[in-house]
Parts: structure tokens; C-alpha cells; sequence
């Protein structure tokens, strides 16, 4: 019980910071995370799920600053967000998922601010054979996982593999929506705006719309929507 | 197994259950009017269509064509009388097109009722019939057929082709069922059932090469075993086929092992006539996408060099 209690805070924390991040992309005011999140470093504040919404947001939680050009993160947001990144470190045997979003999240701050991050400059990337050969059922679903790296101009081993495979892409994004799993649609569309040599035929602008239309009362997909819709609008980066 | 031996397997299998249950073949005589005497035509149609790919294809081996012949046979002579149901079914309702529509394969392999080809003849003459109302894929198909009876397509299939859904090419994560059966259709009348590859205009080939994929995996999961069967036919109608292993594993395992094939997930209970209704269009469908496939396999095989 206290499992998914736990679970169920945790998730309500990451709608309700993904919720601030979507207003944050649509009006392009500033994003403000301090204030959200417990302070100090004890085992309180490690337990505290507005914390660890910030690890599972990931580097996404930067976006609006990324994406918009509006104002960066203030210095205490940034101490939150570095917080979360070291308070949350990949396990040993984690899944590759696991290691690139944290992985993504050390990039981000090292590009905001080095000095927050204990081994500034080190930006090793982990390994992405996992990928190689994945069937595109299976690319799709993990690259969906990883769109934090779906930025414009990014160059990670992910991102490489995505364009590789344009139209695995975007057969995971119709396999995404006929099974209803908006989540993952959203993830792969966002990844799409990215693709050169996606078959026109896709109809991603209408599907986009349709996937938040559909799924788009889950902050997080209203989210990975409108990253896209702002990314194919070509906002400068 | 081989994976060309699984597939060609499946056709096998497919082809004694039909043989064996060929009596489920059968008109009704004394129907309800309101049902209609033409309801029960369209499997007849449908065995012959298959029967008639079979003998095309030329990859049975001698107890398929005896068990194919057999059954064709069995169709025209009884079920069809010779013919004479055909015409019987044309006097009831001479507008329907389904009369002609399963006499054609027939034809084309040989059998013939001088009488019932009057009735069509006088009948397509008619401007109601040219005007009677139908889908775009449906209307694709009675011109193929009318061509290739040899009278002259009342539309032609230019005119129709970019009017079914698949001629527009629209957003592959729409399709559901309904329209998965428009396109394989499309497909089946554009390339005269699998023997004419070519019909395919090039973009209709190029939008299915990239979006079947997904639908193959869509109706695999969900085990709707006759649907996969007709996306596996136009799998192998495509210029390159994938002859996708996963799908054909799952639709060879979902078969019966006295080759009947379910139509989504597990056999039906019930009587037997019951059961063959049921069951008798996924079973024909595994046959003819197990006998495309297997040509389609072969021809790859001979192309590849050694």
C-alpha cells in the first residue's frame, strides 16, 4: 500500500510539474523551480516526490529556456535540478533508458551552469548499441522514453540512431497511436520533427494535433506535443 | 522450420480442411426473402477466386491441385448445379452483380453456362445498372471483372482507383478494421488477385511498403487472424515482399491442426454449419496468402544469386 501510495504522489508531482511546463512553453514566461521542491539534502528531502518529479521529467525540465530563449533558469532552480540529478543516480544494471536521461540531464546543466556539476566537462556519452539492432517496435519505444534528446541541432549516439531510421520512426508512431498509447505517440512525434526523409504520407502535423487531442489530459503528453509543435514551427534554437 | 516451408504448410493445411468440409459450400433454396438468395453466393465466389490463384501460381504440389480441382468441381456441379443456380440467382435479381461476379472465375477456368452469360450481358447493358450505387473499392472491383469477362469496364478503373481510400493515401494511424479490408481489397482488384503485381501504381506501392509493417504487427497482436491473412496477401502483391516471419509464425500457430484457421483469436463453438460460416474466410484467405507467399518466396529465391 504504501508502495503505491507512493507511486501515486510521485505521479501526481510529475503531471503537476509537467503542467507548469506546458504553460511555461505557451506563454514563454519564465520557469520557476525552487520553491516546489523541499530543501536541504536529508533523507527528507530525497523522499520528497516534487524531487524526484524532477529526475523523472528529466532534462525536460529546462526546455522552455532551451526552446524559447526566454530567460535561463535562475541559480536557485538550477540548484534544484542538480539536486535531483545527483540525489537520483543510475543504479548499477540500470536500463540504458535510465542512464541517457540521466545522462541528458548532466548535458543540460553543464550547458546552463558547469560549476553545479561535480565532474564539470565530463560529458562522456554512455554506449547506445542497444539500439542498433533493435526492431523498430522496440526503437521506437525507447527513443519515445528518451525525448529529452529530441532537441533540434542535438548530436548524441540516440539521436543518430533516430535518424537513421526515419521511417521505423514513424511506423512506431502509428503503431503508437492505434494502440492508443499516447504517450509513446507523442514521445515519437517529437523525435519525427527532428527526421529528415519521414514519408509524407504520415500526416504528422494532423497527427500531432490528434495525439493531444486524444491523449492531451496527461500533462506529459501535452507536453511532448507542444515540444514538437514548437521544434516543427522552427522556433530559434 | 524453414520459413518457406511454414508458409507454403499453412496453404496445405488450409486446403484439406476445405476439402473435408466442402459441403458447407451451400445455397439455400428456400431462403427468406428478406435474407435473399444471393447471400450465400459470395463463398462459392470466393473458392473459385482461390482455387483459380492456386492453379495460377503453380507452386501445389500434385495432392493440393487433385484436393483444388476437387473442389471446384464440387462447386460447380453441385452447389452451382452446372450453372443453373447462377441463372436462378440472376431471374431473382437481375440488377445484383453478384450472379456475375462469381460465375467469373468459373469461367476463367473453363466451366461456362451460355444462359447465365446472356443474363449478365443484357444486364451491364443497362444504364441502371452502370448508375446502382456502391463503394469506390467495390465498384473498383466490378470493372476489373468486367474486363476481364471482356466488356467494357462501365467506369473505368483509372477513374475509380483515386476515389478508395487507399488511392488517397491518407494518415496510415486512422486505418481500423473497416478500412484494413477496403485496402486490401484495393489491392486484390488492382492486381487481378496477386497475378498482376504490376497493377500496383508505384505511390499506392511505396505507401504500403512503408505503413503495412505497422499493420501487420497491429492485427498480429491482436490475433485477428483473417485480416492478417488478407495483409499477408497484399504483403506478397507488394514488389517487394517482406514475407514477414513474425506475422507468418503467429498466423501459422493460430491454425488448427486439421487446418482450419479462426478469424480472431481461438476457433468458435457451435454447430458445424455454424462453425464453417465462421471460419471458412480466414481458412480460404490462409490458402491464398500461403500459396502467394510461397510463389513470391520461390521467385526471390531464384533472383537471389548464388
Amino acid at each position: 500500500m504504501e508502495q503505491s501510495g507512493t507511486s501515486t504522489r510521485l505521479a501526481g508531482a510529475v503531471q503537476g510539474l509537467m503542467s507548469e511546463l506546458v504553460s511555461a512553453l505557451r506563454s514563454g514566461d519564465r520557469f520557476r523551480l525552487a520553491g516546489t521542491v523541499a530543501q536541504g539534502n536529508g533523507p527528507r528531502a530525497t523522499a520528497d516526490p516534487a524531487l524526484a518529479a524532477v529526475r523523472v521529467v528529466g532534462a525536460d525540465v529546462v526546455l522552455p529556456s532551451v526552446l524559447l530563449r526566454c530567460a535561463p533558469p535562475a541559480s536557485d532552480d538550477l540548484t534544484v535540478f542538480s539536486r535531483a540529478l545527483h540525489a537520483y543516480p543510475p543504479p548499477a544494471g540500470a536500463p540504458p533508458t535510465s542512464v541517457w536521461s540521466h545522462w541528458a540531464m548532466r548535458r543540460a546543466l553543464l550547458r546552463l551552469d558547469a560549476s553545479l556539476d561535480g565532474a564539470s566537462g565530463d560529458d562522456t556519452e554512455p554506449e547506445a548499441a542497444w539500439l542498433d539492432d533493435a526492431p523498430w517496435q522496440f526503437l521506437t519505444h525507447q527513443l519515445a522514453v528518451l525525448a529529452p534528446l529530441a532537441l533540434p541541432g542535438e548530436d548524441c549516439a540516440v539521436a543518430r540512431a533516430a535518424r537513421r531510421r526515419p521511417v521505423d520512426v514513424a511506423r512506431g508512431f502509428v503503431r503508437a497511436v492505434r494502440r492508443r498509447d499516447w504517450l509513446q505517440a507523442a514521445g515519437a512525434g517529437r523525435w519525427l520533427v527532428l527526421l529528415d526523409e519521414v514519408p509524407q504520407t504520415l500526416g504528422l502535423d494532423p497527427g500531432l494535433e490528434f495525439v493531444a487531442q486524444m491523449g492531451g489530459e496527461d500533462a506529459r503528453v501535452a507536453f511532448q506535443v507542444e515540444a514538437a509543435q514548437l521544434m516543427r514551427a522552427g522556433v530559434p534554437v | 522450420m524453414n520459413h518457406t516451408r511454414l508458409v507454403h504448410h499453412v496453404g496445405v493445411g488450409a486446403l484439406e480442411w476445405l476439402h473435408a468440409h466442402r459441403d458447407g459450400f451451400r445455397l439455400e433454396l428456400d431462403v427468406d426473402p428478406e435474407i435473399g438468395f444471393l447471400e450465400r453466393f459470395k463463398p462459392v465466389g470466393e473458392l473459385a477466386l482461390i482455387c483459380k490463384v492456386l492453379f495460377r501460381e503453380g507452386v501445389a504440389g500434385s495432392r493440393q491441385a487433385t484436393l483444388a480441382r476437387q473442389l471446384i468441381d464440387h462447386a460447380w456441379c453441385h452447389t452451382l448445379d452446372g450453372g443453373r443456380m447462377l441463372v436462378r440467382g440472376q431471374r431473382a435479381e437481375p440488377l445484383s452483380p453478384i450472379p456475375f461476379e462469381v460465375y467469373l472465375p468459373f469461367k476463367e477456368l473453363g466451366y461456362s453456362s451460355p444462359e447465365a452469360e446472356r443474363a449478365f450481358r443484357l444486364n451491364q447493358r443497362l444504364d441502371s445498372y452502370a448508375a446502382l450505387e456502391m463503394s469506390p473499392v467495390r465498384r473498383l472491383g466490378l470493372s476489373a471483372f468486367q474486363r476481364r469477362f471482356g466488356l467494357p469496364p462501365r467506369v473505368p478503373e483509372a477513374d475509380v482507383v483515386g476515389a478508395t481510400w487507399l488511392g488517397r493515401s491518407p494518415e496510415p494511424w486512422t486505418v481500423e478494421g473497416h478500412i484494413a479490408y477496403d485496402i486490401t481489397h484495393t489491392v486484390f482488384h488492382l492486381t487481378d488477385w496477386g497475378e498482376n503485381p504490376d497493377g500496383l501504381p508505384a505511390e499506392v506501392a511505396g505507401y504500403l511498403a512503408d505503413w503495412l509493417p505497422a499493420w501487420l504487427d497491429d492485427w498480429l497482436d491482436l490475433q485477428r487472424w483473417d485480416l492478417l491473412g488478407e495483409l499477408l496477401v497484399v504483403d506478397a502483391c507488394l514488389p517487394r515482399p517482406t514475407l514477414d516471419e513474425r506475422a507468418w509464425e503467429g498466423f501459422a500457430a493460430a491454425q488448427q491442426p486439421d487446418g482450419a484457421m479462426p478469424a480472431v483469436r481461438t476457433m468458435p463453438q457451435g454447430e458445424p454449419d455454424e462453425v464453417f460460416d465462421v471460419v471458412y474466410h480466414p481458412t480460404l484467405v490462409a490458402a491464398f496468402a500461403s500459396v502467394l507467399a510461397t510463389s513470391r518466396a520461390l521467385t526471390q529465391l531464384v533472383r537471389t544469386p548464388s
